[in-house]
């Protein structure tokens, strides 16, 4: 009987050696592993990154994927695509103008209509004054005002004589 | 990408929307390739593909573009930190939308194997490989890819893989005794 060993293949070799399960994989930064991606890093920074892909086989699947993707021409995105990702933008700048006040949009929201609105101010100013003015202004009002209480006050000590020489009468 | 990677990035992340526009444009056919590659793996459909897309580029300008005015020029090149962004992204929402149970038709057999626990399994002892090399047998042996990809991904030539990869050998053989084949 042969009890020598076949040699095993460097496959079946490494697939017979445990994992490295207690290597903890380090956290890396977006920036640091796209720094990684492209070459850039200094050799013990690189080391760091590549112990942290080689433990961790989601950022291996990562790492594969984007340098196959970056590495290739990409084809066009579809158009809805662009459409929905431009209107985030403006949908804020849209929102922020609904929440300017009145106010902010009659005098700062530019000046190609300034004057005219300044005109249209200056002359609801005069129409208010005139019309406040032939009513016969704060002072009338209030003297009518107090006239119309005081005959009420005066009135009423004469309603109660009445009602005593009615009284008396009976 | 070269007209993604001269984006003024002080005028996008002061609001103005003609650069915002100019960037969506110039960055979602990376964007789209990226979402789509890692989509691919859990089967999801157009759709998925959009909202993940749009995902991403709310991620980027959320919050006053904050994400966007963490990104360093000095550190790496804007196309290449977007494909990270996007896949990160890409990933959270496949998890999101992730069914609960999947038909095991569905399940590849690879995913189903069970592991014989009794067959105790030799330690690698630390230090022995460097962190390239280990890397280097695990995207060959365990990713089962091809010299050219990893040459790709670590930006060497592929002679340089096959030399890191037979040196990586030559010390495990030595270390368990192994012959070579």
């Amino acid at each position: 009987m042969n009890t020598e060993r076949t040699p095993r293949t460097d496959k079946e070799l490494w697939r017979s050696l445990a994992p490295d399960r207690d290597v903890v994989p380090q956290p890396i930064s977006d920036l640091d592993f796209a720094a990684w991606l492209e070459g850039r890093l200094p050799e013990a920074a690189a080391a760091r990154i590549e112990a942290a892909v080689a433990a961790d086989p989601e950022r291996r699947h990562a790492a594969l994927d984007l340098a196959d993707v970056l590495g290739k021409p990409l084809p066009a995105a579809p158009a809805r695509l662009a459409v929905r990702a431009q209107a985030l933008v403006g949908f804020e700048v849209a929102h922020q103008v609904a929440r300017e006040g009145f106010l902010d949009r009659l005098f700062f929201s530019g000046t190609r209509h300034a004057l005219s609105r300044a005109a249209m101010a200056a002359m609801a100013i005069v129409i208010a004054g005139a019309g406040f003015v032939v009513g016969g202004g704060l002072g009338e009002s209030f003297a009518q005002q107090r006239s119309g209480a005081d005959v009420t006050q005066a009135s009423s000590p004469e309603t109660a004589g009445e009602l005593t020489d009615f009284s008396d009468g009976i | 990408m070269t007209e993604l990677n001269q984006t003024d990035l002080r005028t996008l992340t002061a609001g103005n929307k003609r650069a915002w526009d100019g960037f969506v444009t110039a960055a979602a056919p990376l964007i789209n390739a990226v979402v789509r590659r890692t989509l691919q793996a859990f089967r999801l459909g157009e759709e998925d593909v959009l909202d993940a897309a749009q995902d991403v580029f709310v991620r980027l300008c959320a919050q006053d573009f904050r994400l966007l005015k963490t990104y360093d020029p000095a550190r790496a090149g804007l196309s290449t930190w977007l494909a990270v962004v996007a896949r990160s992204c890409a990933v959270d929402h496949s998890r999101r939308r992730r069914r609960t149970t999947q038909p095991l038709d569905e399940v590849p057999e690879a995913a189903l194997g069970v592991e014989d626990k009794h067959v105790e399994k030799l330690r690698i002892p630390p230090g022995l490989l460097t962190a390239r090399q280990s890397l280097i047998l695990k995207c060959l042996y365990d990713e089962e890819r091809d010299v050219v990809e990893i040459a790709q991904l670590l930006k060497i030539d592929a002679q340089t893989v096959r030399s890191t990869h037979h040196k990586a050998l030559l010390r495990l053989r030595a270390h368990f005794g192994e012959e070579p084949p």
